[in-house]
């Protein structure tokens, strides 16, 4: 079966079983190895990317239910020279991350959060986080980052609509 | 990745187009979270598959004054937002806004969620079940409508030639509320799950999740919470009530031994209560 889709902004054609996991061609097909897949479960969001704006385990979605849609990865969030993603700054400036290994995921699950929710306290950041683990860091800096992140974006006024890419 | 498999994939458009297919032999995809991991669990994913997205009368939730009616293909999440701040769906909006983490919630369904077979801790199910919700099917022979435990029971049998295509719900609650307990709050499966609704006669349901295989009421608590002097909802006093009238037979599984999930229900039905006398309806 054929199923195209548009990944990271272009256009995209799998020719191939269309109940093959996402993660598997976004890896294999496409060497975008920043999706990461670690559960294949859903348990560990490490392969989260956004498909039609929502994050969502790619783990777990079938490439036929993609058919038509618009997939981003980790390598899409900011190209090449392209400034990092506010959150992927904050993230960077506060030295939040260790072996990096659920980075990816953890990223793609709250730029999405940021976006839908620029007034969140730090109780709803965690929840955000409940699909995304991380065996190193102990979280709390990554709650801080993002923290850090909406703050600031409340005080350069970027409230309306939440923080863009 | 696996070696390209000729695989008959349908994404169907109306439900005849779906109804087709199921009678030539596809398994019904819903947001795939359940069937994805039938491979891990040693069953080969299904050589046709008739995804349900892209119909859009299984995609909405409807709420008019006196019921409410909820497509199979809604998401755990658009049920979450679609029922938010009404009254009486407290409990489910919990179930809903609360089950497994983020991610999976905008992807699973609530047919999805009722539809997986032998999986014993759909937060859905408990939560469905005091609404005393209805379910309809689209069966070979027509539509069928037929009360939650009913299709709980029956659902290995019923499924075989069916697509669950609507939840019918009746406004008749004053308050309700779900009390799950995971080991830990990172997605997991929960040990046991309670839900509790009080309806407009203030009679109170009370239905249990994961601790037997399949979700049912706690007809044995609700009637000898009936049979007391005066009706009342107090927290210390249905906790006993449940300790003394607890005829679940716990489960084993990976989270939890069965007595384990079996002993927590008293403390979990008397969170219950306190969390309902805190509801809008009743507070
Ligand atoms: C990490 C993780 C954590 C989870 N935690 C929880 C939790 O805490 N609580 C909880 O309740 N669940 C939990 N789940 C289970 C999840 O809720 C179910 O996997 C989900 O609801 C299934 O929905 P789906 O749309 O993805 O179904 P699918 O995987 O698409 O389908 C599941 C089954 O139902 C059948 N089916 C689906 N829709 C219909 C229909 N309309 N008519 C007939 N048959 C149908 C399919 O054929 C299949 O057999 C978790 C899952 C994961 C991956
Ligand atoms: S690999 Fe997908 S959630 Fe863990
Ligand atoms: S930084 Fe290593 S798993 Fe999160």
């Amino acid at each position: 079966m054929t199923v195209t889709f548009q990944l990271n902004g272009e256009d995209c054609r799998f020719d191939g079983d269309p109940m093959t996991p996402l993660v598997d061609i976004l890896r294999q097909e496409r060497f975008l190895t920043g999706t990461k897949a670690v559960c294949r479960e859903g348990f560990c969001g490490a392969c989260t990317v956004h498909v039609d704006d929502e994050a969502v385990p790619s783990c777990l979605k079938p490439v036929g239910l993609v058919q038509g849609c618009a997939v981003t990865t980790i390598e899409g969030l900011s190209f090449g020279s392209q400034a990092l993603h506010p959150l992927q700054a904050n993230f960077e400036a506060v030295d939040a991350v260790q072996c990096g290994m659920c980075f990816p995921g953890m990223v793609m699950s709250l730029s999405a959060f940021v976006r839908d929710n620029p007034h969140a306290s730090r109780p709803e950041i965690k929840a955000a986080m409940a699909g995304n683990i991380c065996r190193c860091t102990g979280y709390e800096r990554i709650v801080d980052a993002v923290a850090d992140c909406l703050d600031q974006a409340r005080k350069a006024g970027q409230l309306v609509g939440g923080i863009h890419v | 990745m696996a070696p390209s498999v000729e695989r008959s994939f349908t994404a169907a458009s109306t439900l005849e187009e779906a109804m087709a297919a199921r009678r030539q032999g596809a398994a019904v995809l819903a947001g795939g979270t359940w069937m994805m991991r039938d491979p891990r669990r040693g069953v080969d994913l299904p050589e046709a598959v008739v995804a349900l997205h892209r119909i859009p009368a299984l995609s909405k939730v409807e709420i008019e004054p006196d019921h409410v009616v909820i497509g199979a293909a809604v998401t755990h999440a658009v049920l979450g937002r679609a029922l938010h701040g009404a009254v009486g769906f407290e409990g489910l909006v919990a179930a809903a806004e609360n089950a497994a983490n983020p991610g999976i919630r905008k992807v699973a369904t609530v047919g999805g969620n009722l539809c997986a077979l032998d999986f014993a801790a759909a937060d859905l199910a408990p939560a469905l079940l005091v609404c005393e919700a209805a379910v309809e099917l689209e069966t070979f022979e027509g539509p069928k409508l037929l009360g939650i435990s009913d299709f709980l029971k029956d659902r290995h049998a019923l499924l075989a030639e069916a697509i669950v295509t609507r939840i019918h719900l009746r406004r008749d609650l004053v308050a309700s509320a779900h009390i799950r307990l995971p080991l830990r709050k990172a997605g997991d499966y929960p040990v046991a799950i309670v839900s509790l609704a009080v309806d407009k006669d203030k009679r109170c349901r009370i239905a249990v999740g994961s601790v037997e295989p399949v979700a049912r009421r706690w007809t044995a608590l609700e009637q000898a919470m009936r049979a007391g002097p005066a009706y009342a909802l107090d927290p210390e006093r249905t906790a006993e009530l449940a300790l003394e009238h607890n005829d679940f037979q716990g489960r084993g599984g990976k989270e939890a031994e069965g007595w384990y999930r079996r002993q927590v229900l008293p403390p979990l039905v008397k969170r219950g209560v306190a969390a309902l006398l805190k509801t809008g309806g009743l507070a």
